[in-house]
């Protein structure tokens, strides 16, 4: 018997669902559920936990990441400016830095600030200012990029009509054109923030004092002091989502807005 | 166009009205010569109408003229400045000279009046009560001061235009370059911002003004030079190159710009 085009995409739906949850049925019956309560939702035995991962925790990884964001901000719009100059090897120099930190593993950054350059130098960073470092070069690359996309979006007219008063090119970029590019990257640096937030816990690879803990190192301590299994690794993941998923919708309410206002 | 009137006044102008002078012009991008050696005297509080096809040229000479484009060959003063010695400084110079562009290119960031302030403040150091005080000033002389604080995206082209010369007499200026600014504009609010041109020459501004409006060149400006590949092939009083041109080439553009039946041109 013939099948309608709507019956045909009726009976395609029911098939989807039903693989759906004939998949969810064969992984909730295959799973060891005592094992799993006990090594990764075992959330009777985190109480201590609580209030430092929230206290030291949280509030760490926001530090660290604020710092990292700024650095990263500030580097990556004098990289982008680098990048867009009509001098030759402010350009070079830009690419060279945005593909090297680009192109390498953050992880390898923070190793390097935390141990390369006290073995080169001689000179022992406090952890604040390493994460900051490590966070903020790799931040400014991919910032960077952005901020470039931004400035080039600023329609030429507008640095015509800011010299064409009088203004030095200097000033018409930092009057006219950057307030203008950062709220045409305001969607995409948000989610550069995320991306930060979450960067920040490779941190771990650094000896660090208890006060210097972050969301991750939470978890990792939790894992081998509380008997809990893995179970405090998924407590930091939530203070995670805690920070990024508000982030997310700022985004979201960022790209909207810049899409109501465009012409 | 039964109201079309003449004016007759005298080019003593305000005191601040420069003049501009412009004396065997080249450009060329790449291989391609856009300006074949222009020459073009204005006087101060002049208007001067630029006519002609695209790609005449015209437009990159109103640019020469405030260095947004560099020219190649030639020499152009302004005011007291030498645009073309590589000296001059271009900063200082373009504060003497207002531009108006098709596009508006208003700061879409700020509000009316911040639009008209900003280089006020930043670029001859008012202060902010001062600078409010002339753009409201200014932004009156166009209509438009009850929508001081209103963005760009909420004006009218229209309105967006007018708000952009309220922008640039705010610097004022000597001089006012008028790069085609009805061109972009809804037929019905075209007026208006004529409207806006036509009081700011009465006023003795000098206006070096691109445009397709014959009717406004006709009305308002001094002279009127028509540009075709580059060279002036016709120039002189307005009313005698639109109504009487002499060379087969500006009778031809005039045709087919203008309705035949309103204004006759005699061959």
């Amino acid at each position: 018997m013939a099948m309608t085009a709507r019956q045909r995409a009726r009976v395609s739906l029911y098939v989807q669902a039903g693989i759906f949850v004939v998949a969810v049925a064969a992984l909730i019956l295959a799973t060891d559920w005592k094992t799993v309560t006990d090594n990764v939702f075992n959330f009777a035995k985190i109480g201590p936990m609580f209030p430092d991962i929230i206290l030291i925790g949280l509030k760490n990884t926001l530090i660290y990441t604020f710092l990292g964001f700024i650095v990263g901000l500030s580097g990556g719009l004098l990289l982008a400016l680098m990048k867009l100059s009509s001098f030759p090897l402010y350009r070079w120099i830009a690419t060279g830095y945005i593909e090297f930190f680009r192109g390498i593993p953050a992880l390898l950054v923070f190793i390097a600030f935390g141990y390369g350059v006290p073995l080169a130098f001689g000179v022992q960073w406090n952890v604040t200012v390493v994460v900051m470092v490590s966070l903020g070069m790799v931040a400014a690359a991919y910032i960077a990029e952005t901020l470039r996309a931004g400035l080039q979006a600023v329609p030429k007219g507008q640095v015509e009509a800011a010299r064409s008063l009088g203004m030095p090119q200097w000033r018409a970029m930092v009057t006219i054109v950057i307030p203008q590019a950062f709220r045409i990257v305001l969607p995409p640096l948000t989610n550069e923030v995320i991306l930060l937030t979450k960067d920040s816990s490779l941190i771990y690879v650094l000896g660090l004092t208890a006060s210097q803990y972050e969301l991750t190192k939470f978890g990792r301590d939790g894992i081998s002091s509380l008997g809990a299994g893995l179970t405090p690794l998924l407590v930091a993941g939530a203070f995670y989502l805690v920070i990024t998923i508000p982030l997310s919708l700022l985004a979201r309410k960022f790209e909207s807005r810049s899409a109501r206002t465009k012409r | 166009m039964n109201d079309v009137v003449i004016p007759s006044r005298n080019h003593t102008g305000p005191v601040h009205a420069a003049g501009v002078s412009i004396k065997d012009l080249r450009k060329s991008y790449g291989s391609n010569e856009v300006l074949k050696g222009i020459s073009l005297e204005v006087a101060p509080g002049e208007v001067v109408c630029l006519i002609g096809p695209s790609g005449s040229g015209k437009s990159t000479l109103l640019r020469c003229v405030n260095l947004l484009e560099q020219p190649n060959e030639g020499t152009i003063h302004v005011g007291g400045f030498e645009a073309t010695d590589l000296d001059v400084d271009i900063d200082k110079m373009r504060r003497k000279v207002g531009m108006v562009f098709q596009q508006f290119n208003l700061f879409p960031h700020l509000n009316a009046l911040r639009n008209c302030t900003i280089a006020q403040t930043k670029v001859l150091k008012r202060s902010q009560s001062e600078a409010d005080k002339v753009a409201q000033a200014n932004l009156d002389r166009v209509g438009l001061g009850h929508l001081a604080d209103r963005f760009p995206d909420q004006l009218s082209g229209g309105q967006q235009q007018r708000v952009a010369i309220a922008r640039a007499l705010s610097m004022d200026p000597e001089l006012m370059l008028f790069d085609e600014p009805t061109s972009a504009l809804d037929p019905e609010t075209v007026g208006d911002v004529l409207s806006v041109m036509r009081n700011l020459a009465k006023e003795g501004m000098t206006m070096l003004v691109v445009t397709h409006e014959m009717g406004f060149a006709r009305e308002v400006a001094d002279r009127v030079v028509f540009m075709d590949g580059g060279v002036v092939v016709e120039e002189g009083v307005a009313e005698k190159v639109i109504s009487t041109p002499t060379q087969g080439r500006t009778k031809e553009f005039l045709k087919r710009v203008l309705d035949p039946t309103h204004i006759e041109i005699s061959e």
